[in-house]
């Protein structure tokens, strides 16, 4: 229990850690100095002193979906295994999560329209066709690791990835951790399918949706936003890969399940740092491309499985 | 023997990247890697097994097929001045999403053959449903594509296919056979490449759907 | 005693309305009468759930060669009842409220005498224990259902659209006609508990069992609405008073899923696995075709009713999946947990009838207060009435988060079990089923995404910023008796889902009656619910709640202690330096435009710019954007068949010479033949 919130809380911190270090590796990167990685910390806090500034033109929804947003995602870092596959699994499986991020999504685009602003009309339009395209994908991926663990139970999949050790680099797993690694991207708004960085009018996608909040509203957004990054990576990072992290109490398998957990989330922001230096964004209609390509990763998994797992 | 399984899933993923492939020299730069990937195949199968000759057969797929054959390619691109889109006549959405279909099919012609007991007893034979997966693909690439240079590639790329599939029912066919058919692809790569040099000559492009002029 | 009581209280209802007709009473008390019997009826079910045994209504019979006449409640009737008086209770009471505005314009007592006869007819379809019985009230139903739907016949697009329900319905009907004289012809009796002897026939070839089949699913796929037989739903269902569509689009159409859980299931037994994986297949595309379409809509009870068209395909995907697994166990014992699995897609299946009709009603009852209020039924000319209808837009935003599968609202659980009894399929090792099952997967997930795309556009253009037109700003609120019925509708919405174990539970008596395995035990414990095969997951509906009262709390208390309380100042839009107003709006259309480019030309939706050149070759002086939606269906499937048909009657056109003798003539001739043959 004790360690169950702890971990829950290491991740909540670490959020705007891993935001802060994926800016500043790409400003180095690109031949900047950048800010330092503690920044993200520094403007949240900034925004929490600040005013909100609400729309004349908006009703309750814009009013309650920071809180909506933050609640959901707090509710989703619960259930996820960061360095002990022990989690608050009472409450659910992978798919719940996948649903409690869904609620994310219903609120910040419902809310985007709220304002009657034109940006946020395009935000919430773009968002939805993005996550609707790529909501097959997702679920194909996680439907491969029920499959390969026998078990949609967050806790449980670790348990049993991380319990077959190195066998299990088998294709199916691969092609699912391909496919659901540019769901992330997707579901992150990061290049090549959003510009997290941008604010002209034609490219943004979720920076149009949160144009109208500002103050503790945009604290809250930005920092579920931050959350639900580092809940994809932990995702990513211990369902797919689940090397070292702890499977019991022990206080020895706890610090290297700390340590592996940090090595992994490492190189995963090293990864997205790098595609998102290397590539431009794309066109919005080109995206379907790349997510057909997700989706046919993700049922080749599907289908690896069946030829190689059960024969 | 997962080794060889991940080999397949690979070979089969790049025809698939191929289809998804929107520039012509990236496409021959993923024919020469599928061709690289069929060549390590082989050898793995070569190890596993302890058949000196297929060794002879990885090196040579690997050197005609992963460079001398793309080099080619790439000389005839640069030579008639291919525009470097591939111009699908399938959006290439639909044509992944075929793909997709064509895999699934090809896993259910094949199942009964590789779960069935007694009929096929080789390691290799789960990369049987694979390598005819990127067979049909390389046909659905002949057919969905529009420039000659494109057809070549989706050509080759069901060679490579049929090579994976002997690999995956019996490890490969005997030397010499083998060794005739890389002296047969290499001639069909010559002679598809001049024919798409006459084709541009004749009428300056390399579209194959002009060619239905021919017919009037 | 009970049953005879709700017959009379409804006939009752039906003759007072025609009596009371333009009299005050007369909007009142038919409706009444509506809510008791009810009321009544979920009094009676309410103990067949629980396992108090059957109850069976004996009606009289005069011709013994069509069997008894009875009426029947077992399990599987009881449940479809009660979802069904749930509904229409809170359709009664809402109408009170709702037909204010028909008053002096069309005739309320016909409506008061037809929403009678309709309620019990279909409490008759769900109860009827006879195939001719059954026939006669399916008749009634629909006939009902048509005048209903040409209720506001002076409107145009209303009589047109009757009209194809009303040849689409027959179409069907005969279908089904055809596919009980099968049955009656392996039997010798239309009664339902003989029919039920055919699973055991073992002599019957598998031939037969498929036809029936075939042709039960033609039939009752037509009134389900699957796509391609969906061409009337659209139509009809928004030509009807809103009140009407509540009922036909909750309840009605789910008369096609009981009887297709009973006749497969219940008669027919699923021996063949094709059967399955055909339901899955069209389940499939009835839900992505009836969401891209309702995506496409700007109609705001077009849109519900496209909707309805993809959820009946969930729940058909629930009903093919427990067709494929039962016929999987059926052939083969040796394979773990397959029965249970079929139980399992055949519960969310249930599962899913009962929220689809409860936030489907919710959400037509929603919108009949819109649409009063705001005299249109365009979304495009609505916006900003959640502020002048503050309940109607809270309600039906229960109802949006609702069928969107938001947790931990009744459509999510559904879809979760539905979901986890497809991941379970693995167990299967046929090629076909490892083939088909993802795909259904990945098509639930669009369907779903997709839908709660649609729902998040709908809520947007109605209920949120800035009034479109005059009629949105002066928008006012319902009235009571239509508030508290969605209010009923919307706790319910949230109460199902919240407490979703303990009707589970109840839920999975009656798929128990109709498989015969009950997987309550395993799946249900305390407040969670799992798999049946022991640890593939589970999930504790009630604890998500717990999570989310624990949290937002939490969340709103630490945040304003950092950095001081939230402080709030009010402030234009941000517009970039113009004043916005209602056109500066991203509109409907437009924000359902990157999902219907890319999904939209598989079904026929076309859209053209065209601009007016000006001076500048950059600025064209106008833009507009036209967008139709290609009936494709229609064009290309029935168009032929209809001209087919055409065709055909010409050729035999030379029978009908108009000649009375010629008539009398073929009349005696076929008397001659009958008694000839059947001497």
């Amino acid at each position: 229990m004790i360690i169950e919130l702890i971990q829950t809380f290491l991740l909540l911190a670490l959020a705007p850690l891993v935001t802060g270090i994926i800016r500043s590796l790409k400003a180095r990167m690109q031949g900047r100095k950048g800010p330092s990685v503690l920044q993200p910390y520094r403007d949240l806090l900034k925004l929490l002193y600040k005013s909100s500034i609400r729309s004349r033109d908006s009703s309750w929804v814009l009013s309650i979906a920071p809180y909506v947003c933050m609640a959901a995602v707090i509710a989703a870092a619960l259930l996820v295994p960061v360095i002990y596959t022990g989690t608050f699994g009472l409450i659910g499986d992978l798919l719940l999560l996948i649903y409690l991020l869904a609620i994310v999504r219903f609120f910040t685009t419902l809310a985007a329209l709220d304002a009657g602003s034109t940006f946020g009309g395009m935000g919430s339009s773009r968002e939805l066709f993005i996550s609707s395209i790529v909501e097959p994908t997702m679920l194909l991926s996680i439907f491969t690791v029920g499959l390969i663990s026998s078990t949609t139970d967050l806790g449980g999949i670790s348990m049993n990835m991380a319990s077959t050790g190195l066998d299990l680099i088998e294709p199916s797993l691969l092609l699912a951790a391909a496919a659901f690694f540019i769901a992330i991207l997707a579901e992150n708004s990061r290049v090549p399918v959003d510009n997290p960085a941008t604010h002209l009018e034609l490219t943004m996608v979720h920076e149009a949706m949160v144009l109208e909040y500002s103050g503790k509203d945009l604290a809250l957004m930005e920092y579920a936003s931050m959350t639900k990054l580092l809940v994809f990576f932990t995702l990513m990072a211990n369902i797919f890969f689940p090397w070292g992290i702890a499977t019991s109490m022990d206080p020895i398998a706890l610090a290297i399940g700390l340590l592996a957990y940090l090595v992994k989330i490492s190189i995963l922001t090293l990864a997205i740092a790098v595609v998102e230096s290397s590539m431009a964004k794309m066109r919005l209609f080109r995206l379907p491309n790349l997510f057909t390509m997700a989706f046919i990763l993700s049922l080749l998994a599907v289908i690896a499985y069946y030829i190689l797992g059960v024969a | 023997m997962n080794l060889i399984d991940g080999l397949a899933a690979t070979f089969l993923l790049i025809a698939i990247l191929a289809v998804a492939s929107g520039r012509v020299l990236s496409l021959v730069r993923l024919y020469s890697l599928h061709s690289i990937v069929l060549g390590i195949t082989a050898a793995a199968v070569a190890a596993l097994t302890n058949a000196g000759h297929i060794y002879i057969v990885a090196a040579l797929t690997i050197a005609l097929k992963g460079a001398l054959i793309p080099w080619g390619l790439r000389y005839v691109i640069e030579k008639i001045g291919v525009h470097r889109e591939v111009e699908p006549l399938v959006p290439l959405p639909v044509s992944l999403l075929i793909c997709g279909v064509l895999t699934a099919l090809s896993f259910y012609i094949v199942q009964p053959i590789v779960t069935g007991h007694d009929i096929l007893e080789t390691i290799t034979k789960n990369s049987l449903p694979m390598s005819l997966a990127v067979i049909f693909i390389g046909f659905f690439m002949m057919i969905a594509r529009k420039k000659a240079i494109t057809q070549i590639i989706g050509l080759l790329i069901m060679e490579n296919g049929l090579f994976m599939a002997a690999y995956a029912v019996a490890y490969g066919m005997p030397l010499i056979v083998e060794l005739g058919v890389f002296f047969d692809i290499l001639m069909a790569a010559i002679i598809l490449g001049l024919l798409a040099f006459r084709i541009n000559r004749t009428f300056d492009t390399v579209d194959t759907t002009i060619l239905r002029r021919l017919h009037d | 005693m009970l049953f005879v009581s709700i017959i009379l209280t409804s006939l009752a209802g039906a003759l007072l309305a025609v009596l009371l007709n333009k009299r005050r009473a007369g909007m009142l008390i038919p409706y009444i009468a509506a809510a008791l019997s009810s009321a009544m009826l979920i009094v009676m079910s309410a103990p067949v759930l629980l396992g108090h045994g059957d109850v069976i209504l004996s009606l009289p019979t005069y011709i013994q060669r069509l069997g008894e006449f009875s009426l029947r409640v077992d399990s599987l009737s009881a449940f479809f009842l009660i979802v069904m008086a749930i509904v229409t209770m809170c359709v009664s009471i809402y109408s009170v409220g709702y037909l204010r505005e028909y008053e002096n314009k069309y005739n309320l007592g016909r409506m008061g005498f037809l929403f009678n006869i309709f309620i019990l007819s279909l409490c008759m379809v769900f109860t009827a224990g006879n195939a001719i019985l059954f026939l006669i009230m399916w008749e009634i139903m629909s006939v009902s259902s048509y005048f209903l739907v040409i209720y506001e016949w002076r409107r145009a697009d209303s009589v047109s659209s009757g009209l194809m329900y009303l040849v689409m319905t027959h179409v069907g009907t005969a279908f089904i006609a055809a596919a009980f004289l099968l049955m009656w012809t392996q039997t010798g009796s239309f009664d339902f508990t003989s029919f039920a002897g055919i699973r055991e026939m073992s002599e019957l070839s598998g031939t037969m069992r498929s036809g029936i089949f075939i042709l039960l699913l033609l039939g009752f796929g037509t009134k389900a609405g699957l796509v391609p037989l969906h061409i009337w739903l659209p139509r009809a269902h928004p030509a009807a008073p809103s009140n009407i569509s509540a009922l036909m689009s909750a309840v009605m159409v789910k008369t096609a899923a009981y009887m297709i859980i009973r006749c497969c299931f219940g008669f027919l037994g699923v021996t063949e696995v094709w059967w399955g994986l055909l339901v899955l297949l069209i389940a499939c595309i009835s839900a992505l075709v009836g969401v891209v379409y309702a995506l496409a809509e700007t109609d705001i009870k077009r849109i519900l009713a496209y909707s309805t068209v993809e959820n009946m395909g969930i729940i058909f995907i629930g009903i093919g999946a427990a067709m494929v697994f039962q016929a999987f166990s059926n052939g083969d014992s040796t394979i773990p947990y397959l029965a249970d699995i079929a139980a399992l897609a055949l519960v969310a299946s249930l599962f899913h009838v009962m929220s689809h009709a409860l936030f489907k009603s919710l959400l037509f009852m929603g919108a009949g207060a819109v649409i009063s209020s705001s005299h249109t039924r365009n979304i495009e000319k609505m916006g900003g009435i959640g502020r002048r209808m503050r309940y109607t837009g809270a309600f039906f935003f229960v109802g949006a988060l609702s069928i969107s599968a938001i947790p931990p609202l009744n459509g999510f659980i559904g879809e979760w079990m539905l979901f986890q009894s497809l991941f379970l399929s693995q167990t299967i090792g046929d090629p076909m089923v490892n083939i088909l099952i993802p795909a259904a997967v990945a098509a639930l997930a669009l369907a779903g995404a997709i839908a709660a795309a649609c729902f998040v556009r709908l809520y947007g253009a109605v209920f949120l910023a800035r009034p479109r037109s005059d009629h949105a700003e002066n928008a006012e609120e319902a009235s009571n008796s239509m508030l508290g019925s969605m209010m009923i509708l919307a706790s319910l919405c949230v109460l199902t889902g919240v407490l979703a174990t303990f009707i589970v539970r109840i839920v999975d008596k009656v798929s128990a009656s109709v498989l015969g395995t009950s997987i309550a035990s395993k799946v249900v414990g305390g407040i969670t619910l799992s798999t049946p095969d022991g640890g593939f997951s589970h999930i504790s509906p009630l604890a998500v709640v717990i999570v989310f009262l624990l949290l937002l709390p939490l969340v709103y208390l630490l945040s304003n202690r950092l950095g001081g309380p939230q402080r709030i100042m009010r402030e234009d839009t941000w517009d970039c330096g113009t004043p916005l107003g209602p056109r500066n709006q991203y509109t409907a259309t437009g924000h359902s435009q990157p999902l219907i480019h890319s999904f939209g030309r598989y079904v026929g939706v076309k859209s053209e710019v065209s601009e007016t050149k000006s001076s500048s070759p950059l600025i064209p002086a106008r833009m507009k954007f036209h967008q139709e939606v290609e009936p494709v269906f229609e064009r290309y499937l029935y168009r032929p068949i209809h001209r087919a048909a055409v065709e055909l009657s010409n050729r035999i056109g030379w029978i009908q010479m108009g000649s009375i003798q010629a008539y009398l003539a073929y009349i005696f001739v076929t008397l001659l033949v009958l008694l000839v043959v059947f001497r």
